[in-house]
């Protein structure tokens, strides 16, 4: 089996996924391009020379509708023969494109591939393209609930409290506060522009610089409601008979923001670099995905770290750097519980929490800062994870060259 | 000129008059409207023949019988097991429903008396529905309560008609409407005095509108918002999914099978809708839930509704009724019983007890007869004499008690006031537990001695437990029936032994419950098991509904007549529990903790009370366990002769305790489980959990031969 390399990997700014947000007029469309085209004027590669265009995008309706990949990589100014595919692995889509272009690529069946993803959450409403997930057959064989109850029953189930959740939240703050103010994302995030080049957003702008655990302390909890009062909780018992009451710690200040932003990766074999002249930053070493129980649904990133590690045959030792994305704070310290990881080995550039998740787009973001990450820091393996609806876990682990 | 006949086997009458407007009369030869084959095959006819009418103007659909329509055959339900045979029936009588609707001429409903399920569905396939203003009427769509859902159409019409919301409430409640209620919530367009009027509003309806046509078969149809496939739609089901999962621990079939017909079919073509509802309901139709429910629900509570098989009597029941005791229980059964037109003397040895009690009186009376005036509610309070006198009670034909439960205060009331019953009176005892027999060794006539064992709160439960003690006579028994009948509750008539029938099975639940405790199984896993397996409420929230210390007060009792039987730890944990002040609910502690009056979680010590280390047991294993629990005693009380009637056993477990609804009461679900299979199953936990679960010898023997209580189907 090949390696498959990681050449550059770049993303938009992330903007505040509601009306008032900077990207809120900006195509969905125009966010891909905006990644598509930086990297392949940063990397100079003949774009006939893509053999596909693989983006992670949930919410496959409306602008994001008719496969995003096809049409953005055309209007990017991609050569026609570069083909284009989106796919859909809920919040893990942007790294399930990432690892499909690599297996590709290691199989030997592509020598080049841009994947990536696309989320534009002040445009294309989270959930509006409806789906299977919440059909009543569902409920009834399956037991599917909104993922802040599930986040909730995992923090319940693992004595995840508020005071945790707030404290990792204001960290997280302050970590992405320092690493923008540090200029530790100038070189990857590439400012959208309108049509006459003029700027319309250059920094991601979800921060809330300041923000302290005390401060995050007054918000009421999101999911109280919809679990209680419209009786949601009620849907997990069928799976946590023993769980009578879930304690409900998730809040708008300790779960992801809701963004816009994109992100692209170039993904291709050693021999197409050289000939391309393209330096590689990373190889990835394994990627995978797992299935695990779906009411709790977000533990996912446990089983698809261990078979990652598996997979690549390391130990969680051989890891400097881990990124598992913030959906809520309760899922970061999951894993830190479960692994008995340090604060200073995961998401050391802070996290969605700090700076959202453009749904479609986050994986493949946060394999770029993870590169980034340990680029910085000098520092060689890094593994990428993200909890999915469902009940599913993304994993990649990088290392660099 | 007004030409007449009827269908071939003359279950619709046919008529069609000089204004070209045809009248088909509902006139089934069983007295009652049933849908049924012979419905199906006359409508058919009814409907072609209409085709045959030149310039038929409109089409009014009248009911010769007090009812409209009672809807389906509950016979035909109850045994239809081919799903594929029964699929083609529903299909057919879906499509005559259809071909009624689209006949190209008006057609309207003379609502004139009662149409319920399939009968309401027929109705909701006309255009238009005028009811008579009576509030005897239903309408409403009832299948739920019985297993299935409606398969006539009344899943695809109401929501096209009201919106998911609406007709989500009626559908998944199996609600039945007043006509002013139906109007308001618009099942029906016009309400009228007479059944005259009824006609005449239907044919001015018909000359005003030549066109008319169902709003899903005009141009243009729009779904009440939300629009099915939106976000707003899938937001409300989800909702509607989580309430209900909420009420009911995913026990009932028939609900999810609604919700999921009327979101299916939301987005269809109305003829391929129809598809989607039929094969739903076929599935409930032909599957074990539906015919356990209608078992008991249906054909054992009317048998038992209507006395069937029970003394009778000519002799009228009572006039003067003398109540012993005015709290919560007393106040309730003076109340009802003066609410039915009895006179009561409601009589306490405590001034403040006699006040506390007649001030419940007046509180029922505001809230449950809202209906009446103000001179009919004071006529119902003017029935009930307070007192703290003996002597009032002089010439009362019943006397009941519902003094303390000990034996020696029973003694002492018996003798005290039974002298001063009428000739031919009948002295009676509420006791929830306490032998008849060994009480009415202290009455004079033992043979008019009996036990009328009401349920808390007495005017919502339906259940009336009639025990005969060894002497009491058929005469007393049936006179007794004729006051259960005339304040309309449902009768169970059981033979004597401690706990009778209904408190038995019920303790052996509740005690189950804090016995799982005991073995170490998370206390919200048996409150979740207990409903998931069907239980209205949980064993834990129950106990503390009645007070630990009701139980503790009686085992001294239980423990003389039913011994090793008990659960032995459960009650020392109950007794505990009561000694450090948490004796449920009224002591604002018990199982749960309370915040002002409001269940606020389980309590957390719970598990310290554990002492086995078990494994954490799946839902269904402690749903199972706590099912059985009942349902072998139940079987000892077959064995004992303490139940007479299986019926009883059902009736009496379900509406008396609250047994399982779904599974038809506790001798359907041995049935259905299978009584080797059963048999089997309590051998096992006999061995785990003690000789409680040790089978009885009559079902050990049922299983070696084979046989059910109740014949298959």
């Amino acid at each position: 089996m090949a390696d498959a390399y990681i050449f550059d990997a770049v993303r938009t700014p992330r903007g505040i996924g509601k009306s008032k947000g900077a990207l809120y007029t900006v195509r969905p469309t125009d966010l891909l391009t905006t990644s598509l085209r930086a990297l392949q004027e940063r990397n100079g590669f003949d774009t006939a020379e893509v053999e596909d265009i693989v983006i992670g995008c949930v919410t496959q309706t409306g602008e994001q509708g008719t496969c995003i990949a096809r049409f953005a990589g055309l209007e990017a100014g991609y050569h026609f023969r570069a083909p284009g595919m989106t796919v859909n692995r809920f919040c893990a889509s942007g790294l399930q494109a990432v690892n499909q272009a690599a297996a590709s690529v290691a199989a030997g069946w592509s020598d080049l591939v841009v994947a990536g993803g696309v989320e534009s959450m002040s445009r294309v409403r989270m959930g509006s393209d409806v789906g299977a997930m919440f059909d009543p057959a569902a409920q009834w064989r399956v037991g599917s609930v909104p993922q802040g109850i599930s986040a909730d029953l995992l923090a319940t189930l693992r004595g995840i409290t508020r005071e945790q959740a707030d404290a990792f939240a204001a960290e997280s703050q302050a970590l992405a506060a320092a690493a923008q103010q540090a200029g530790r994302f100038d070189k990857s995030v590439i400012p959208v522009r309108d049509e006459c080049g003029l700027a319309i957003l250059e920094r991601d702008e979800y921060l809330r610089p300041g923000t302290t655990a005390e401060g995050l302390a007054k918000l009421n909890p999101s999911f109280q409601m919809m679990g209680e009062q419209f009786a949601v909780d009620a849907l997990t018992r069928r799976t946590y008979p023993h769980i009578d009451r879930i304690n409900h710690i998730h809040t708008a200040g300790n779960s992801s923001g809701i963004v816009d932003g994109a992100a692209s990766v170039l993904i291709g074999s050693l021999e197409k670099g050289k000939a391309l002249g393209l330096k590689p930053r990373a190889r990835v070493r394994a990627a995978v995905s797992t299935g695990d129980e779906p009411v709790l649904m977000l533990a996912g990133p446990l089983p698809a770290t261990r078979l990652a590690l598996k997979k690549a045959k390391m130990a969680l030792a051989d890891i400097d750097l881990f990124e598992v994305n913030e959906a809520f704070a309760g899922v970061a310290l999951t894993f830190m519980q479960e692994f008995d990881v340090t604060r200073d080995k995961i998401n050391v550039d802070g996290g969605a929490i700090a700076l959202g998740h453009p749904l479609g787009a986050t994986g493949a973001v946060l394999l770029g800062t993870l590169i980034d990450a340990l680029e910085a820091r000098n520092l060689s393996t890094g593994l990428v994870t993200l909890c999915i609806g469902g009940g599913m876990g993304t994993a990649t682990i990088v290392e660099r060259v | 000129m007004m030409t007449t006949k009827t269908t071939q086997n003359g279950a619709i009458g046919l008529a069609i008059d000089d204004a070209k407007i045809a009248t088909l009369t509902l006139q089934h030869a069983s007295g009652a409207n049933k849908v049924d084959g012979a419905f199906g095959a006359a409508l058919n006819e009814a409907v072609t023949w209409l085709g045959q009418q030149k310039n038929l103007s409109g089409v009014i659909i009248a009911s010769a019988h007090k009812d409209w329509s009672v809807g389906a055959d509950l016979e035909m339900l109850y045994k239809a097991r081919d799903a594929a045979a029964f699929f083609e029936n529903v299909r057919q009588l879906q499509q005559v429903y259809r071909a009624l609707e689209t006949c190209g001429a008006p057609v309207a409903a003379a609502l004139t008396g009662s149409a319920l399920g399939g009968g309401f569905e027929l109705a909701l396939s006309c255009h238009y529905r005028v009811a008579l203003a009576d509030g005897r009427i239903k309408l409403g769509l009832p299948e739920v309560l019985l297993g299935v859902i409606p398969g006539a159409g009344g899943t695809q019409r109401l929501p096209r008609l009201l919106g998911f919301q609406a007709a989500a409430d009626i559908i998944l409640q199996g609600k039945s409407l007043r006509p002013d209620k139906a109007k308001a919530a618009g099942l029906v367009h016009e309400l009228k005095d007479s059944a005259e009027a009824v006609i005449a509003a239907c044919r001015e309806w018909i000359k005003a509108n030549p066109k008319a046509t169902q709003p899903w078969d005009a141009k243009g149809f729009k779904f009440p918002a939300p629009r099915p496939g939106s976000e707003q739609a899938r937001d409300m089901l989800l909702v509607g999914a989580a309430m209900l999962h909420k009420k009911t621990a995913g026990a009932y079939r028939a609900p999810e099978a609604a919700i999921r017909a009327v979101a299916e079919g939301a987005h269809l073509d109305f003829d391929r809708a129809l598809e989607v509802e039929a094969r739903h309901f076929v599935k409930l139709v032909v599957g074990d839930q539906s015919k356990d429910m209608m078992r008991a629900l249906w054909f054992h509570k009317n048998a038992a509704d209507k006395q069937q098989d029970l003394p009778k009597t000519d002799t009228a029941d009572f006039t003067k009724i003398g109540m012993l005791g005015a709290g919560m229980m007393g106040a309730a059964i003076a109340w009802s019983c003066a609410e039915r037109g009895y006179q009561v003397v409601l009589k306490d040895i405590k001034q403040e007890s006699l006040d506390a009690g007649y001030a419940h009186c007046k509180a029922l009376t505001e809230t449950r007869c809202k209906h009446l005036d103000q001179a009919q509610r004071d006529q119902i309070l003017a029935r009930i004499t307070p007192t703290l006198e003996l002597g009032k009670l002089e010439g009362c034909d019943l006397i009941i008690e519902a003094v303390f439960e000990d034996p020696e205060l029973k003694r002492r009331v018996i003798e005290e006031t039974q002298g001063l019953l009428a000739a031919n009176g009948v002295w009676a005892s509420n006791t929830s537990a306490l032998p008849i027999s060994d009480q009415a060794k202290a009455a004079k006539d033992p043979q008019r001695f009996i036990g009328l064992h009401f349920f808390s709160p007495v005017e919502k439960m339906p259940l009336l437990e009639i025990i005969a003690g060894e002497k009491t006579d058929d005469e007393t028994i049936a006179r007794c029936l004729n006051f259960c009948k005339r304040i309309k509750k449902t009768p169970i008539v059981v033979g004597d032994g401690y706990g009778f029938y209904t408190t038995r099975v019920f303790f052996s639940f509740i005690l189950e419950g804090a016995q799982l405790i005991i073995d170490g199984q998370p206390p919200a896993l048996i409150e979740w098991a207990a409903r998931a397996a069907g239980m209205p409420v949980g064993p834990l929230q129950v106990f503390d509904e009645i007070t630990l210390s009701l139980v503790t007060h009686a085992l001294p009792q239980a423990k003389k007549y039913v011994g090793d039987r008990l659960p032995q730890q459960a009650c020392e944990m109950v007794e505990k529990m009561v000694a450090e002040g948490r004796a449920g609910r009224a002591a604002g502690a018990g199982f749960y903790d309370y915040k002002s009056g409001r269940r606020d979680g389980l309590w957390s010590k719970l598990a310290a009370f554990a002492s086995g280390s078990a494994a954490t047991k799946t839902t269904e294993e402690i749903g199972e366990r706590l099912l059985l629990a009942q349902a072998v005693e139940a079987v000892r009380c077959v064995e004992d002769g303490v139940i007479k009637r299986y019926r009883d056993a059902d009736v009496g477990g379900i509406f008396g305790v609250g047994f399982a609804p779904n599974r038809g009461g506790p001798l359907s679900y041995l049935d259905r489980l299978g009584i080797d299979n059963a048999v089997q199953k309590l051998e096992a936990l006999a061995k785990t959990c003690g000789p409680r679960f040790t089978p009885p010898k009559l079902l050990v023997e049922m299983a070696k031969s084979g046989r059910r209580f109740y014949d298959a189907v």
